[in-house]
């Protein structure tokens, strides 16, 4: 079984500090998921994926990386 | 602690209380040989209603952004899981109730089986995402 790691928590940094609660206003998820993805324990569906990577201005595969091994 | 789980948390402690309650003074009713507890059943859901609106409109009240936001696809898949196992539980049990309800039984202990097994797949539901929330905080 893979696991999906992302950058979200240093790319809300980079964009000005924004807050999970200022991330997940801008994708319509709550800031419970938004949290929940940032420590991987939430593998969020592709076209959230796509809405989180278009609000840093990042290809998808800048902010998420899959790797086989845990 | 998401809005959502706190009305997990909200109506898995008051069903457990308000039935463990109904179905105590059913059960001592019933070796008493009193008659129906049509009454009580009554008074059980309405005390029910009144409990889980209360405290669902606190919450709300301390926290209305989040009350006001509709499910995300999190909390929708954690809605699916938790559905799985209690409906399964209770197609199962409810098909064994009518097995053993064909024999001669009086209509209100079929009635506060039938009702058992309901309150106990609605109990198993709300633990299984209160599990998932906690599982993905």
């Amino acid at each position: 079984m893979g696991t999906i790691r992302n950058e979200i928590r240093r790319l809300r940094f980079e964009h000005g500090e924004m807050t999970q609660q200022e991330l997940a206003e801008k994708i319509n998820l709550t800031r419970q998921t938004v949290n929940a993805i940032e420590l991987g324990k939430y593998s969020p569906s592709l076209e959230a994926a796509f809405r989180i990577a278009a609000v840093f201005g990042k290809p998808l595969e800048s902010v998420f990386h899959y790797s086989e091994e845990e | 602690m998401s809005f959502r789980e706190k009305t997990a948390w909200i109506s898995f402690s008051s069903l457990s209380v308000i039935y463990a309650s109904y179905f105590w003074l059913a059960f001592h009713q019933r070796s008493q040989g009193s008659g129906p507890q049509v009454a009580g059943l009554v008074g059980t859901i309405i005390a029910l209603v009144i409990v889980q609106v209360v405290l669902n409109v606190a919450v709300a009240i301390i926290d209305p952004r989040d009350a006001k936001a509709p499910r995300d696809e999190r909390e929708k898949l954690i809605d699916l899981r938790a559905t799985r196992l209690p409906y399964a539980a209770l197609a199962g049990s409810v098909t064994c109730a009518c097995i053993f309800g064909a024999f001669n039984a009086p209509i209100i202990f079929k009635t506060n089986a039938l009702l058992f097994l309901l309150v106990i797949a609605e109990i198993l539901r709300s633990g299984c995402q209160i599990i998932q929330y906690r599982r993905t905080a």
